[in-house]
């Protein structure tokens, strides 16, 4: 059963490394690009949020930080604004550091509500932060200066880009579900008081998911900004950021490997397209679709697809087992 | 069915009208507007002004005449080819509305775009067309940078931030020479992308010129107490207060006024929240005497910006606001570079609309016409300064344009 399993993820993850070269339609590969974007942030986001069971509301401030460090790098220094990748994570270290060590003492509830406050808060200030743009926001290179810039015209490089990012996040936490920390913070995620009373040094490790979770969404955030060419408080601190990292895991499979991916794979073509087939007529069908597939979620699959599939499939062949 | 019943229409069509029998291909424009979300009202009026200046343009207007394209049906020069919109919604996304231009680019394949309300989003979505080389034209984004990026693509036919804050101190000179005093200048403006960028390009201008801004207040547009930020003008004593700010605010503003007895001489608002048809219903008055910007006033029974307005009211049953009707004229401007250029290549709308030199009588704006620099900025961008007396707003000022006479200072209420 599980090796079947395998075999399906194996066959998406395939699949979505030949789709937009499949299509030669230029929507349809930016779609792909923003799948595997989407997939990244989500997927940083399960480290902490789903092995580990602390559900963040606000990765939104890791991904806004990392969005301005790329921006700020151009608009400041003069560099491609990829170089600011690496200041981004840098930034999230320390803010991890800084946000953990207090907020870790909080559980369940109380510590979803205190990343929501540290988001909103980070929103606020970036606001007011006239060096950085303010309300108004940043912008990147107008038009490609040399080719470090990242400015294509067609979204398939972008892909390309994504796909390497995503690849490089899922080995480490394939290898992380295995190793000594996966347990950890699986056992972390089903009873803190419970692995504490056997010896897991609880919140060195919930520090450990967080620094490798705020980076990679750090690195998400400059991604987006690199391909947008704009970053504001709003589309970089904004609580939607948040949600949408959130609910992506969460439909997938939170604490699990690919439950993130699943997740973008159906989320994000369900946003794009409703809008480019309703295009003006039924506005915000894309958010009723998301609040029904939330709600059948939350009542069906509380694990998301990933606990659903194999229980549908069980069911079909009930002697098997 | 409904494609045999569409079919019998269609037949005496063609056999009234035997020049269109074969009638050319529909062009096709894209237009990205925030159809929801937070400025979701203001792109469905965009909306509902867009499809009207469809109807202008595909049907025959001939009361309409001087107006591009009013008199006959379609475009001329394309052989009658009726325009059509593909409509985009941005959801106040920056990232949405770069998705919504390649898709109305590629899949569409529109020969031009326009739009998009939110200059973050119009900055975004341009940038795609300008790497596809289609051409965008913005009617309604004021933000400075969009045209100080050297895109060869990008025209904006509105007036922008530096435009407001010229035609600002132009008025207030011209009201320092009737014997009033405007030396001390206050600005008051929500914190956002809208008011911070604004305010800024007024106090430019004013530096510009040599003046200084003597007050700068800065708010949450979703407070519901300004009553500091009124105590703080009080004690400033400026001559004149300009806000730029959203509906509720400045209704907010123009009650705390009242109940603290506070009258400036002189109160501007920017366009916004001033021309929400719910600032004169809830507090005209209150602000009798307030000024404000508009580049769209119905004017005399007779005029073509009547005629539009009362064609607008009749759809809608709203008279027709400064922003809706700035992007309708971007929209006119565009489909006659379209009807110049004689075909759809962007390279041709391109130059066409390079070559734009339309004069004031045959716009329905108040730009003093329609010329663009070498960044795609409109040379004669323009707006009246409009004063609210009695139950509505009249233009003032520059006295060429004027209905009535400006009433200063500032009354607020009796």
């Amino acid at each position: 059963m599980r090796a079947s399993l395998r075999r399906v993820l194996i066959a998406i993850a395939i699949l979505l490394a030949i789709a937009p070269v499949l299509t030669q339609d230029a929507f349809y590969q930016r779609i792909a690009a923003l799948v595997v974007l989407a997939a990244i942030s989500a997927s940083a986001w399960n480290v902490i949020g789903g092995y580990a069971g602390q559900v963040s509301f606000g990765h939104s401030v890791y991904f806004g930080i990392g969005g301005y460090a790329a921006l700020l790098a151009f608009t400041k220094l003069g560099l491609p604004p990829i170089a600011g990748a690496p200041l981004g994570i840098l930034a999230s270290f320390v803010l991890s550091a800084i946000v953990g060590l207090p907020s870790f003492r909080l559980r369940g509830h109380y510590f979803s509500m205190a990343t929501i406050a540290i988001a909103a808060l980070a929103g606020l200030l970036v606001t007011n932060w006239g060096y950085a743009g303010g309300a108004i926001g940043l912008m990147g290179p107008a038009t490609p200066r040399s080719p470090a810039d990242l400015l294509f015209r067609s979204p398939l490089p972008y892909y390309a880009i994504f796909l390497v990012v995503l690849a490089i996040l899922l080995v480490l936490t394939w290898w992380m579900e295995r190793s000594r920390m996966g347990f950890y913070l699986r056992a972390i995620g089903s009873g803190e008081r419970a692995a504490a009373s056997l010896g897991v040094p609880i919140r060195r490790y919930k520090l450990y998911a967080l620094f490798i979770s705020g980076a990679f969404t750090a690195l998400a955030g400059s991604l987006y900004a690199v391909m947008i060419g704009f970053i504001d408080p709003d589309s970089g601190f904004g609580i939607l950021v948040s949600v949408n990292m959130v609910v992506m895991a969460a439909l997938g499979g939170a604490g699990t490997l690919f439950g993130p991916l699943v997740g973008a794979i159906i989320l994000v073509p369900l946003e794009e397209t409703t809008n480019a087939l309703l295009g003006g007529g039924g506005t915000g069908a894309a958010y009723v679709a998301y609040g029904v597939i939330i709600m059948l979620i939350a009542r069906f699959s509380p694990g998301g697809l990933a606990q659903f599939l194999p229980r549908i499939a069980a069911r079909k062949s009930p002697r098997a087992a | 069915m409904s494609i045999t019943r569409r079919g019998i229409l269609a037949v005496p069509a063609l056999a009234a009208l035997p020049a269109m029998a074969e009638a050319a291909a529909p062009v096709r424009i894209g237009c990205i507007e925030p159809l929801t979300g937070n400025a979701g009202s203001a792109g469905q009026s965009i909306k509902q002004g867009i499809t009207l200046v469809l109807d202008i343009i595909n049907t025959p207007h001939p009361d309409l005449a001087p107006l591009p394209l009013a008199a006959t049906s379609g475009l001329p020069r394309l052989g009658g080819a009726k325009v059509e919109v593909i409509w985009a919604d941005n959801q106040g996304s920056p990232a949405v509305g770069q998705s919504d231009a390649l898709r109305l680019i590629t899949q569409d394949h529109v020969v031009a775009l326009c739009g998009a309300y939110q200059s973050s989003i119009t900055l975004t979505a341009s940038a795609v067309a300008e790497r596809y080389g289609i051409p965008f034209v913005a009617g309604e984004s004021v933000a400075a940078n969009l045209t100080q990026r050297g895109y060869k693509w990008f025209f904006r036919t509105t007036p922008y931030g530096p435009d407001f804050g010229k035609l600002y101190l132009d008025f207030l000179a011209y009201v320092a020479a009737t014997g009033l005093a405007v030396g001390k200048i206050a600005i008051v403006h929500e914190n956002t992308d809208y008011g911070t960028s604004v305010a800024g390009s007024i106090t430019e201008a004013a530096k510009a010129r040599g003046r200084t801004i003597a007050q700068t207040i800065s708010y949450n547009a979703n407070g519901t107490d300004v009553s500091p930020q009124v105590l703080a003008l009080k004690n400033g004593k400026p001559d004149v207060v300009i806000f730029v700010s959203y509906t509720s605010d400045s209704i907010l503003y123009m009650k705390t006024f009242h109940t603290l007895g506070y009258r400036p001489p002189i109160v501007i608002g920017d366009d916004s929240g001033f021309s929400d048809p719910a600032f004169p219903k809830a507090v005209g008055n209150l602000a009798q005497g307030a000024l404000n910007r508009s580049a769209f006033v119905p004017g005399k029974p007779d005029s073509i910006t009547y005629k539009i307005n009362a064609l607008f009211k009749q759809e809608t049953g709203r008279d027709l606001d400064d922003t809706t009707a700035r992007a309708m004229q971007g929209f006119f401007v565009l489909c006659d570079a379209i009807n110049r250029a004689g075909a759809t290549a962007p390279d041709a709308i391109r130059a066409a609309l390079a070559a734009t030199d339309l004069p004031a009588s045959r716009l329905m704006t108040g730009y003093k016409g329609v010329k663009f620099d070498s960044s795609g900025q409109n040379t004669l961008a323009y707006s009246l300064v409009i004063q609210l007396q009695g139950a509505a707003y009249v233009p003032v000022w520059p006295l060429a344009e004027a209905t009535a006479k400006l009433a200063l200072p500032f009354k607020g209420w009796t």
